[in-house]
């Protein structure tokens, strides 16, 4: 292990010439998509290796060679391609995809986070696919509805395709049913916030220990988990009601902010909301879990009730307190790109066109090995092997929303089978934002962006749990916006939108 | 040229070259893993864009920078970042130096053994880890603080994460906690090092211990303490990370006292994830660094050129 | 009158440090007795040196993982030991000549070393140049070269303490004998080094242990995870999985598979425990000064 200074010393020269190499030598890759492997029918040329990065939001699967060489037999045969799958542990995924993409590094498809995607574009990490789309990708198009495709475009450019899962949201709160049933509180009542209030008083009546609001996660505060607005990304400039005329409005200074955040302090004096709630740390489920709280306020989806029932060990109920709305941010929070580095971008399309196409790829990637990870019980629905359950099950990524159309996945066994129809039925009959499509560039706003970015931590936490009156704090947090530039940014984007509007 | 003079440089290159081939190693690594990078401190003046490469990237100037500065909190932010790692620096001494100097005069073994394990564990845990004991101690709900200590005290529960006034007070005491610990140990490496005839002589002179601290112990360290500050007073500019931001669990009523340099940039940068611009933080921590120290080497020159670090 | 005095000293002494010792260990406990407590029971009640329930359910869930938790254990230790013995090596050779007043270039030379603890080029370019030159990515030296082999911080540290602790009579009297640089530096100035090569290598092994962000950067295949790297995983996955509002409904799902609260403390407890049994290891060079002067005095 020890350093050889010689060796070190000559490595040292070529190191010199090699970093005047280093940045100019991406260009060249870059502009031409196509110029490797132009001939489509060779069937003979040698399969190319694609090397696939994503996040792995559970524990990295011991048997995930296995799966991939049993994607491979099938990519072998369709694209003559194999594949290489690099997971990579969600908390680790910015740095470590950062990194990736700001060197030579061989990577060819990449999971996209909505989070990152206009950055990535905006510092030419990741190519442009409308071309690819239109030859290797049809199979992709075709799964979405044009207006969801569309919601990727960047200066109307696609550069990342959005996965086939839940592309829109609702507005809600998730109860306890064993409460709702003991105070026989009548659900279906509930249709606004307003209407919470009685239930809340209720539960805090008779259950003192009992907080009835408990936030969604640690760091998430309650205009997080119910919006009424198009937050445009980053909610630094909002359309209201997902329309509002196309005119981009400082969302801390509207009269429903100044409601809404009033209506918090009031549930928070009252004792309806967790005391720690804007330094909370846990997750809404472990609350639930421990009874410190009876609910949460939440994004909706088909299938939620289950899906949390089972990670708080109770059974619990949703109510819909929004209709469902399509923003861009909804569409593109889970995407994937090719990256600049990319050298067979062809290959790269025609695997990505596979996980939204093809059912057996898709499923070994959602669910893993048939037989091993999970049998067939009947029809689409599966279940675990005789002697396997979730604590001893090989294939751990469970995270099916992120690969390709997830409507091509099996059911587990509890959910409902019909789930993918509901789904598809849900995303359509979304209202669709009238900004659903536009992304904003902070680019050239970027020095406020920082400073105001910060204001808005400052304050957020505090003022959106109730934790503080709203009263003299809203006003000191809007002249605090307003000095460290929030308008610049809001005129930025006004103009970014216009822009979007008059080429729709 | 006079060949005496040339005979005399040579046998001054023979005499040297051996302490010239141990230095190899090191520099090379430091070549390698410090200066080559250091290609990377003229991102803080590109608009960085990948398609063109590093060095293809336009040149943009000092824009990079600006947003350290035209923020309203830019004098909160400098200040506090001053003004706790002064603080910090000169607690850090005393308490280290202090602890070194008892555990040099303990005489049983075994507890000398055990206070030097035990006064590291601070260290050893990380800060993560530290925000939940934190927390533990001054959570709203069920911290021991509110629970316990205040109705003992027969005093109101207290909001602690919504007290910008008592931060300064936990954050150093904290700090002092974590780091005195580790950097004891340099100091006691330093006394233990003092040739032991220096008190052998001064005992019998009928010198008192405290007397023997003064004149022998902290004049004989005083190298370690000048080096150890002067490193400290490069980094002013940086601060615990973990400390200011995870420790006060990000909360916003407290940014008057815990928002620092660091915390700044990272809260700023977090949706931007800018290069350009956390290369441009990086780069005005280190030159306000460097400046500092090279001042404070100059007055420490000025005093006594030994303790000079260069 | 002496004794008196010291006597009084001792007292002072062990007072204080008793002290100290508690503020230390009483966190640590809180800490221990949090990962074997209920997870329930900390989200109900918080944390507590007498909780209403235990639980070992973060041991249990570790000891599943326990072929992966060995394997990295294995790597961390090959890691900080091979670090640590290189680390000396190359530190002392380096501060050993700078710390010689005679030495031509030695200011110069000490500022170059001082400069590099100021000035870096940043993640991106460093990545750059281990990655793309030295093809360092998913090696294990990619967990001992990167930052952590040297820092210039220690070498200053070795270069003061031999500039003050070696007196230079003992150096010229070896030259005077012939001793050649290497032989002095190896028979006489390493033996009077022992408290700085302890303090040195301590900081280095603990650096060493302690270090998840090498693994973060330069490694993505599980086999090569050290502890850190791979605990530091679990928690940074549970950390951005409960604050990321964008992928919620999905990562809830995520996270209910850990028992998150009570995993953290186990996964500090299983950090620190190494360090503290490795630690007498080095005391020993620490002590030795002591007893002699207790003998003598």
């Amino acid at each position: 292990m020890k350093l050889r200074s010689k060796w070190l010393s000559i490595v040292l020269a070529v190191v010199m010439i090699a970093l005047s190499a280093c940045g100019g030598g991406k260009g060249d890759t870059a502009g031409s998509p196509n110029s490797s492997s132009a001939g489509n029918g060779g069937a003979k040329e040698p399969p190319y290796e694609l090397n696939v990065a994503f996040a792995a939001f559970n524990a990295i699967p011991s048997n995930l060679k296995e799966v991939q060489d049993a994607i491979n037999e099938i990519t072998l045969e369709k694209i003559n391609a194999t594949i290489k799958l690099t997971p990579i542990n969600i908390g680790s995924w910015t740095q470590q995809s950062n990194l990736m993409l700001s060197s030579d590094e061989k990577l060819d498809v990449m999971y996209v986070s909505g989070r990152n995607y206009t950055s990535y574009v905006s510092k030419g990490q990741l190519q442009e696919l409308d071309e690819l789309l239109e030859q290797y990708g049809q199979g992709i198009k075709e799964v979405f509805d044009d207006s969801f495709i569309n919601a990727a475009k960047v200066d109307g450019k696609i550069y990342a395709v959005p996965s086939n899962r839940d592309l829109a949201t609702n507005y809600g709160i998730n109860l306890r049913k064993d409460l709702i049933d003991k105070y026989s509180v009548d659900i279906d009542a509930i249709k606004t916030l307003d209407d919470l209030d009685g239930l809340f008083k209720t539960i805090k009546d008779h259950e003192p220990n009992m907080t009835p609001l408990v936030p969604q996660t640690a760091g998430i505060s309650f205009v997080d988990s119910y919006k009424w607005f198009d937050p445009l990304g980053d909610s630094i400039g909002v359309l209201p009601d997902y329309d509002n005329g196309l005119q981009v409005v400082n969302l801390f200074e509207t009269p429903e902010y100044a409601d809404f955040v009033q209506k918090l302090r009031s549930w928070y004096t009252a004792g309806y909301i967790l005391k720690d709630a804007a330094t909370n740390k846990d997750t809404n489920t472990a609350l639930l879990k421990a009874n410190k709280g009876m609910g949460y306020l939440v994004n909706q989806k088909p299938g939620m009730a289950l899906q949390d029932s089972r990670s708080a060990g109770m059974e619990l109920v949703t109510v819909p307190l929004t209709p469902a709305y399509a923003t861009t941010a909804s569409v593109t929070s889970i995407m994937w790109g090719i990256p600049i580095n990319a050298k067979n971008p062809q290959k790269s399309m025609e695997f990505l066109n596979l996980i939204y196409t093809d059912k057996d790829i898709v499923n070994l990637l959602d669910w893993g090995i048939e037989g091993k990870d999970y049998v067939i019980e009947s029809g689409n629905v599966i279940k675990y092997p005789e002697g396997i359950d979730a604590s001893n099950v090989a294939y751990t990524l469970n995270q099916g929303f992120m690969f390709g159309n997830q409507f091509l996945s099996y059911v587990f066994e509890g959910d409902d089978p019909n789930i993918w129809e509901e789904m598809e039925t849900f995303n359509n009959e979304a209202v669709k934002s009238k900004a659903l499509g536009f992304s904003f560039n902070a680019e050239p706003v970027k020095t406020e962006y920082a400073a105001v970015t910060n204001v808005i931590n400052q304050y957020k936490m505090a003022l959106e749990t109730g934790s503080v009156a709203p009263e003299e704090i809203l006003s000191d947090f809007n002249s605090k916006l307003k000095s460290s530039g929030i308008d610049k940014i809001i005129a930025e984007k006004q103009k970014q939108l216009d822009e979007w509007a008059s080429t729709q | 040229m006079n060949p005496e003079r040339s005979v005399k440089r040579r046998t001054t290159f023979k005499k040297y070259l051996p302490y010239y081939l141990m230095l190899i190693p090191g520099m090379v690594y430091l070549i390698i893993n410090n200066y080559m990078p250091m290609f990377g401190l003229v991102i803080a003046f590109k608009d960085i864009n990948f398609v063109k490469g590093i060095w293809g990237s336009d040149w943009i100037g000092l824009k990079n920078f600006e947003y350290l500065f035209k923020t309203s909190d830019a004098y909160i932010i400098t200040r506090n970042t001053i003004v706790y790692n002064a603080v910090f620096i000169i607690l850090n001494l005393v308490v280290a130096v202090g602890v070194a100097i008892l555990l040099n005069e303990i005489r049983n073994k075994l507890l000398s053994r055990f206070y030097q394990s035990v006064i590291l564990l601070p260290y050893l845990i990380s800060t993560v880890i530290i925000s939940y004991l934190v927390f533990a101690m001054l959570s709203m709900d069920n911290g021991f603080m509110n629970n316990t200590v205040l109705p003992m005290l027969g005093m109101e529960p207290k909001s602690w994460y919504n007290e910008p006034g008592v931060w300064p007070y936990i954050l150093t005491f904290i700090h002092t906690w974590k780091g005195a610990g580790y950097l004891c140990i340099v100091y006691l490496a330093a006394i233990i090092g003092i040739d032991q005839e220096y008190y052998e002589a001064a005992t019998l002179d009928g010198a008192s211990k405290w007397q023997q601290i003064r004149r022998i112990t902290l004049p004989l360290i005083a190298p370690v303490i000048t080096i150890m500050t002067l490193l400290a007073v490069g980094r002013i500019f940086y601060s615990d990370f973990g400390l200011f931001y995870q420790v006060p669990m990000d909360s916003g009523a407290l940014y008057d006292t815990t928002n620092v340099i660091d915390t700044y940039v990272y809260r700023g940068l977090m949706q931007l994830g800018d290069i350009g611009m956390s290369s441009a933080a990086g780069l005005y921590q280190s030159l306000v660094g460097f400046v500092l120290v090279l001042l404070s080497n100059f007055i420490v020159r000025k005093i006594n050129k030994e303790n000079a670090l260069f | 009158m002496v004794n008196q005095e010291t006597r009084a000293w001792q007292w002072i002494g062990h007072t204080i440090l008793w002290l100290y010792s508690a503020a230390c260990i009483l966190p640590f406990l809180l800490l221990f007795i949090s990962s074997i407590t209920d997870e329930t029971t900390i989200v109900t009640n918080g944390y507590s040196f007498f909780p209403e329930k235990f639980g070992f359910n973060a041991y249990t869930y570790l000891w599943k993982e326990s072929a992966d938790i060995f394997r990295a254990y294995g790597i961390t230790i090959f890691v900080t030991v091979v670090g640590t013995a290189v680390s000396l090596v190359i530190t002392s050779l380096l501060a050993y000549p700078i710390s010689r007043p005679d030495l031509p270039l030695r200011n110069p030379l000490s500022f170059f070393v001082f400069f590099t603890l100021l000035f870096n080029g940043g993640l991106v370019p460093t990545y750059l140049i281990y990655t793309q030159i030295f093809e360092i990515k998913n090696t294990i030296q990619a967990l001992i070269i990167p930052s952590l082999l040297m820092n210039g911080f220690n070498v200053l540290l070795m270069r003061t303490f031999f500039m003050t602790t070696i007196p230079t009579p003992v150096l010229e009297s070896a030259n005077m004998d012939g001793a050649g640089v290497f032989r002095t530096f190896y028979s006489i100035v390493l033996p009077l080094s022992m408290p700085i090569m302890a303090t040195v290598g301590l900081f280095q092994g603990i650096a060493y242990w302690n270090d998840w962000f090498n693994g973060l950067i330069y490694i993505t295949e599980p086999k090569l995870f050290s502890l850190q790297s791979m605990l530091n995983r679990i928690m940074t996955d549970i950390q951005f999985l409960s604050t990321n509002s964008a992928l919620s409904s999905q990562s809830a799902e995520a996270l209910n598979n850990l028992p998150s609260e009570t995993f953290r403390m186990a996964i500090a407890v299983i950090g620190v425990i190494p360090i503290l049994l490795a630690y007498p290891f080095f005391q020993k060079y620490f002590v030795k000064g002591i007893t002699i002067g207790a003998v003598k005095g």
